[in-house]
C-alpha cells in the first residue's frame, strides 16, 4: 500500500512538532520531569535520573528521524513504539487504581490525571506514526503540495493544541462543579 | 489558477484561520479556570475573625529591627507563616516573593518562622530572601493562633483583619493579593456584596 506523499509528510511533520515540544518542556524542567517518572513507579529508583535524560533525547533524535526523508520510516517506527510505550505506562497505571497522578505529557500549567481519553490520545498519535511509516508515491513534490503539507500540519497542530487544551481544562471544569 | 485550486487554498486558509480561533478560546478559557481557582484560603476557625482589627503584636526581625504587626500604617501587610522543615512552604516562596514584588507599593510582604536558627539561614539563603522583613520568634505565631502550616494572613492598611487561611498552592496565595487588590476578603463576601448591590 502507497499513499500520497502529502499526507505522509505532514503526518510526519506533525509528530515531529509533537515530540520536539514533548522533549523541551521535559528538558526545560528535569526535575519536575524526574518526579513525574518516579510518580509512574514502573522504574527502579536508581535508573530515573538516567531515563529522564534519555527520554527527551530520544524524542529528540526521532523527530530528526522523521524530518529527514530517507530515514523517516525508521522514525516513524521508533515514534509509534515510544507513545505506545507511554500509553503502556499509562495503562499499567490506571489498571493499578492510580489514576490520580499528573500525566505528564504536556508543559507547566497543563497537569492532569491519568483518563481513558489519554489512552486514544496516545492510540491516534501510533496510528498516525504508522500511517507515516507507509510508503508513499515517488513523484515530485510541487509548490501547491508544498502548500498543503504547510496548511494540513498547521490545522493538524492546532487541532491537537486544543484537544490538550480542552483535556488539561476538564479536571478544573469538574472541580468547579464540584465534581 | 483555475477556479477550483483557488477556491481550494481560500477553504485552507479559513480552516486555518478557525483552527487559530479554536486554540485561542481554549487558551482563554484556560486562563479563566486558573484565574476562579482561588475561592479564598481555607480559613480556620481559631484566632480572630475576618473584618475585625488584627491583633497588634510587636517583634523583632531577625536584623533586630523592630516588627509591628496589627496597626495601621501605610501599606497593608501580609504575614506568611512558615518552617524550614515544611516543603510545601518552600515551595510557594518563589511565587510569593515575585507577587510581594509586583504588589510593593500596597502589601509589606513578612515571612514569620521559628525554630532552629542554622535551618532558617539556609533557607534564606537558598530563597533569596535576604532583604526579606523575616522574623524568627514564637510571639506572632502564638498571637495569631497559627497552627498549620504554610498560612497566611492579610492585613490591610488600617489594620483590619481582611483575609487568612491555609495557602497550599499558587492559587489560595494568588487570592489573598487579589483580595488585597479589590478590597473583598473570601468569594462568598465578593458574591455578598454583588447580590446585595443588585437588590
Amino acid at each position: 500500500m502507497t499513499l500520497y506523499p502529502v499526507f505522509t509528510l505532514a503526518l510526519s511533520a506533525i509528530l515531529a512538532v509533537i515530540l520536539l515540544s514533548a522533549a523541551m518542556h521535559k528538558l526545560r524542567a528535569p526535575q519536575r520531569f524526574r518526579r513525574q517518572l518516579d510518580d509512574y513507579a514502573l522504574l527502579p529508583p536508581g535508573s530515573l535520573r538516567v531515563v529522564a535524560r534519555i527520554v527527551p533525547a530520544l524524542e529528540i533524535a526521532l523527530a530528526i528521524l522523521l524530518l529527514i526523508p530517507a530515514l523517516r520510516v525508521v522514525g516513524a517506527l521508533g515514534t509509534a513504539l515510544l507513545l505506545g510505550g507511554y500509553a503502556g505506562a499509562m495503562a499499567i497505571n490506571l489498571w493499578r487504581g492510580r489514576s490520580d497522578i499528573d500525566c505528564g505529557c504536556s508543559g507547566p500549567g497543563m497537569e492532569r490525571p491519568l483518563s481513558a481519553a489519554l489512552l486514544w490520545r496516545n492510540g491516534l498519535l501510533v496510528l498516525m506514526a504508522l500511517l507515516a511509516a507507509l510508503p508513499a508515491h515517488q513523484h515530485p513534490l510541487g509548490g501547491f503540495d508544498l502548500f498543503l503539507i504547510l496548511a494540513c500540519s498547521l490545522v493538524g497542530l492546532m487541532i491537537y493544541t486544543s484537544v490538550e487544551g480542552l483535556l488539561a481544562n476538564r479536571p478544573r471544569l469538574n472541580a468547579l462543579q464540584g465534581k | 489558477m483555475d477556479a477550483n485550486m483557488i477556491s481550494h487554498i481560500l477553504l485552507w486558509i479559513g480552516l486555518i484561520a478557525l483552527a487559530l480561533v479554536v486554540v485561542a478560546l481554549v487558551r482563554q478559557i484556560g486562563v479563566l479556570h486558573a484565574r476562579i481557582a482561588p475561592a479564598g484560603a481555607l480559613i480556620l476557625d481559631k484566632g480572630v475573625e475576618v473584618n475585625n482589627p488584627a491583633p497588634q503584636v510587636t517583634s523583632a526581625d531577625r536584623h533586630g529591627r523592630p516588627v509591628n504587626v496589627g496597626y495601621k500604617g501605610e501599606r497593608g501587610q501580609l504575614l506568611f507563616f512558615l518552617s524550614p522543615t515544611c516543603p510545601v512552604c518552600k515551595s510557594l516562596l518563589p511565587t510569593l516573593r515575585s507577587l510581594g514584588k509586583s504588589y510593593r507599593q500596597e502589601l509589606e510582604v513578612i515571612y514569620v518562622s521559628d525554630g532552629d536558627h542554622e535551618q532558617q539561614m539556609e533557607l534564606i539563603k537558598q530563597h533569596h530572601l535576604e532583604d526579606a522583613r523575616y522574623v524568627i520568634g514564637p510571639e506572632i505565631g502564638m498571637t495569631y493562633q497559627i497552627g498549620k502550616l504554610p498560612y497566611a494572613v492579610l492585613i490591610d492598611a488600617e489594620g483590619v483583619l481582611k483575609a487568612k487561611g491555609l495557602v497550599n498552592n499558587r492559587e489560595h496565595l494568588e487570592s489573598l493579593f487579589e483580595a488585597q487588590a479589590m478590597g473583598v476578603g473570601t468569594l462568598q463576601e465578593y458574591m455578598r456584596q454583588q447580590t446585595a448591590a443588585t437588590q
